[in-house]
């Protein structure tokens, strides 16, 4: 008797255990309906880990320096919920890998149920990125990858701020070409073209040889080499350009074999009238190992914080306030601008709906934004189209605009001395 | 491209290949004796780089030093490595699944514990002869470059000595020349394989710290360096430091003259062709499956035939 009654006890615990369970799964769910409904969730994937490690933490402290100033301002304006609702993200480290990030951006969109993501550092990641978007039909954003192959597969949910590599390459032959009406550079140089083998690379030396296609008479290409990713060892690449016997030097290349080439370009003994590798030039850490070795480098950008306008001190004084650093290069810029122009978006579509969000992106435009010209709006493939602004590297870590001149905060020099 | 120019590539590559032949005389230690494939290489060299670094920003120690006292540190660490986690794997004739598991796990547990103390970051070691270079009228070699051949060729001198004179190198070679007789004649397997991992850290962490005067690295520092290291060895045969030496020469000599010296090519009629740069990587793949194929005791052992036949 006492055996069943005991029994009978524990039979009925298991069941109020199970009940208050269930309860409480159930009000776990409701709670986090509730939670989702009352923000608005953004997926950012980025690597903070691995090769790209270093410009993906900036682009994730830019996008998260916008987010605080939106939420300090109470959120987003969401009409159809008729209040404010706070920005809230889930943070996704792809750690440089493509296959990685692409899976991730999936995760975010189909079972983390975010309204948008922002990605997409670097080219190679944010190709396999952005076949997801328009599965999903959510907007993915990036403030780091320009290739022009990622916006010319007709997608229509994805959304980058950098304007196009080709016109890097072709705002850089651009500039080569008013150093020689300067006399600076002579008519008729020849150019030695060595990038990295992505389509970074292969749309920089599109957009130089598109210019010098454009202006016959200013410069020939007598050397166009590519070379890997994270390469090791650039001797007998060097040793091509110096057989070129080339005027000019123009590389594409990321942080780590900018400085690895570079080093070993001055080890050589080579010597140009000009250099440049793409977009890298003026970043610290280069500074760092190379000391000297980076001046007079040119670099073409989408951003500096030299750039004379009031949103761009004011950016570059909240960054260092939260950060207690100055942002290194454009990477966090751009990044920034990519969230603003999102909210903005999301707020003219008064909902968190994916389709309305991603219309309203395509129409917008965002005053006072951190780019040279001050307006960020996206183009019929979804990317931005700005110009680009060449900065140089001078001694004692100084670091000049010289074009365009409007913007120029320092003359170029050139031939390099 | 002139004569000067050919010369001045063939001291480039000679250059390389003594940095190859450090960064892989412990890959082959490991697995002459234990017949690890040590995947976890890359995290050694990497924890190398860190060493000669932290030496170098806080004591102001030449990287050179650094890479000095890396052999020491590293010795033990191996040892340490070795008493925790190797010690465990079964005991093979042949790579196992287990011990590439495991050397993977380590490696990447060691990659993450870079990126916790060291964050992601591209460090380097800038010093006065970072940029210098020695100059003997058109050729131009790097002093950096000079010192760490130089450093790397010592290294695998005493380390030949020590694997031909000393108790230790005897019991190791009668390891790997037949594990069964060598244990019959008293040979401890254990204690040999305990140091034999040591010696192959102590150098992995050396190369490392060399590595790290040349090259900017972070916390994934060495995958590339793992791979050449490998073939190194396979195209070396896998327990032999002259092997080593040799197999890290072949690779700089192909790597560095594939892309400068025209090859002929027929394509509608015979020509000569250049090897476009971005296939320099592959060079070091396609003597990976040749030497597998066709050498799969390596150079080292087809020599060694050549002479037993002669």
């Amino acid at each position: 008797m006492k055996e069943s009654s005991a029994f009978l006890a524990m039979h009925i615990h298991r069941r109020v255990a199970r009940t208050l369970l269930l309860v409480g799964v159930v009000m776990f769910l409701g709670n986090l309906t509730w939670a989702a409904d009352d923000a608005i969730t953004i997926g950012i994937v980025m690597p903070t880990t691995g090769r790209e490690a270093k410009p993906g933490l900036y682009q994730k402290e830019g996008i998260e320096l916008a987010i605080k100033q939106i939420n300090d301002q109470g959120g987003i304006m969401v009409k159809e919920k008729g209040k404010k609702l706070p920005v809230k993200t889930v943070f996704y480290d792809n750690g440089s890998d493509s296959a990685k990030a692409a899976s991730l951006v999936e995760r975010a969109m189909s079972s983390d149920h975010v309204t948008a993501v922002i990605g997409g550092y670097s080219t190679a990641l944010a190709e396999a990125e952005s076949v997801m978007p328009d599965r999903y039909k959510i907007p993915w954003l990036t403030g780091g990858a320009a290739a022009t192959s990622i916006y010319s597969r007709g997608y229509k949910y994805i959304f980058g701020c950098l304007s196009p590599i080709a016109l890097l390459g072709s705002t850089t032959a651009e500039f080569l070409g008013n150093l020689a009406d300067q006399g600076k550079l002579k008519k008729g140089l020849k150019i030695a073209l060595v990038v990295e083998n992505t389509d970074h690379g292969v749309d920089y030396v599109a957009g130089v040889q598109d210019w010098i296609g454009k202006h016959p008479g200013y410069f020939t290409v007598v050397l166009n080499e590519k070379f890997d990713l994270g390469g090791t060892d650039f001797s007998g690449l060097l040793q091509k350009v110096k057989t070129a016997k080339a005027d000019i030097f123009l590389s594409d290349a990321h942080l780590q074999d900018y400085i690895t080439m570079q080093r070993q370009y001055l080890q050589a003994g080579l010597h140009h009238q000009v250099i440049s590798y793409g977009a890298r030039g003026p970043e610290a850490d280069a500074r760092k190992a190379l000391g000297a070795g980076t001046d007079y480098i040119l670099a073409a950008l989408w951003w500096s914080d030299k750039l004379p306008y009031a949103q761009v001190q004011k950016f570059v004084a909240d960054y260092k306030q939260m950060y207690n650093r100055g942002p290194d290069s454009w990477y966090a810029a751009t990044a920034y601008d990519a969230m603003r122009i999102l909210a903005k978006s999301i707020e003219a579509a008064g909902s968190t709906d994916g389709t309305k969000i991603r219309d309203a992106l395509s129409k917008a435009e965002l005053k006072g934004a951190l780019i040279p010209g001050g307006v960020l709006k996206f183009g019929a493939n979804g990317q931005a189209g700005y110009p680009f602004l060449v900065t140089q590297n001078k001694p004692e870590d100084k670091v000049d605009i010289v074009f365009p001149k409007d913007a120029a905060t320092g003359p170029p020099v050139a031939p390099i001395p | 491209m002139t004569a000067t120019d050919y010369l001045d590539l063939l001291i480039k590559s000679l250059l390389l290949a003594g940095i190859y032949a450090a960064m892989a005389v412990g890959m082959t230690a490991i697995y002459g004796v234990m017949k690890i494939v040590n995947l976890a290489h890359a995290g050694f060299l990497m924890l190398g780089a860190y060493f000669a670094y932290e030496l170098f920003e806080r004591f102001h120690l030449d990287p050179i030093l650094g890479a000095m006292l890396a052999l020491p540190v590293f010795f033990l660490f191996g040892m340490a490595v070795h008493w925790l986690l190797v010690r465990w794997l079964p005991k093979s004739d042949t790579p196992t699944l287990a011990s590439l598991l495991l050397m993977f796990g380590f490696w990447l547990v060691l990659q993450n514990i870079g990126y916790l103390v060291w964050g992601n970051t591209a460090y380097s070691i800038f010093t006065p002869r970072s940029l210098a270079s020695v100059r003997f009228g058109e050729i131009s070699i790097p002093k950096d470059k000079l010192i760490v051949f130089a450093a790397a060729v010592v290294s695998l001198i005493v380390l030949q000595i020590v694997f031909a004179r000393s108790w230790f190198g005897r019991s190791m070679r009668s390891l790997i020349q037949n594990p069964y007789a060598a244990a019959i004649v008293g040979v401890d397997d254990q204690k040999t394989a305990r140091l034999s991992f040591a010696v192959g850290t102590a150098f992995a962490g050396f190369a490392g710290a060399l590595l790290a005067i040349l090259f900017p690295f972070t916390p994934d520092f060495g995958a590339s360096f793992q791979l050449r290291a490998f073939v190194i060895i396979v195209l070396g045969g896998l327990e032999s430091v002259s092997g080593v030496a040799l197999g890290a020469l072949i690779l700089a000599l192909l790597e560095t003259f594939s892309i400068n010296v025209p090859l002929p090519l027929y394509w509608h009629g015979w020509k000569f062709v250049y090897l476009p740069s971005s296939y320099q990587p592959a060079v070091s793949f396609v003597l990976l499956v040749v030497a597998l194929l066709v050498l799969p005791k390596g150079i080292a052992g087809l020599l060694e035939r050549k002479w037993r036949v002669a």
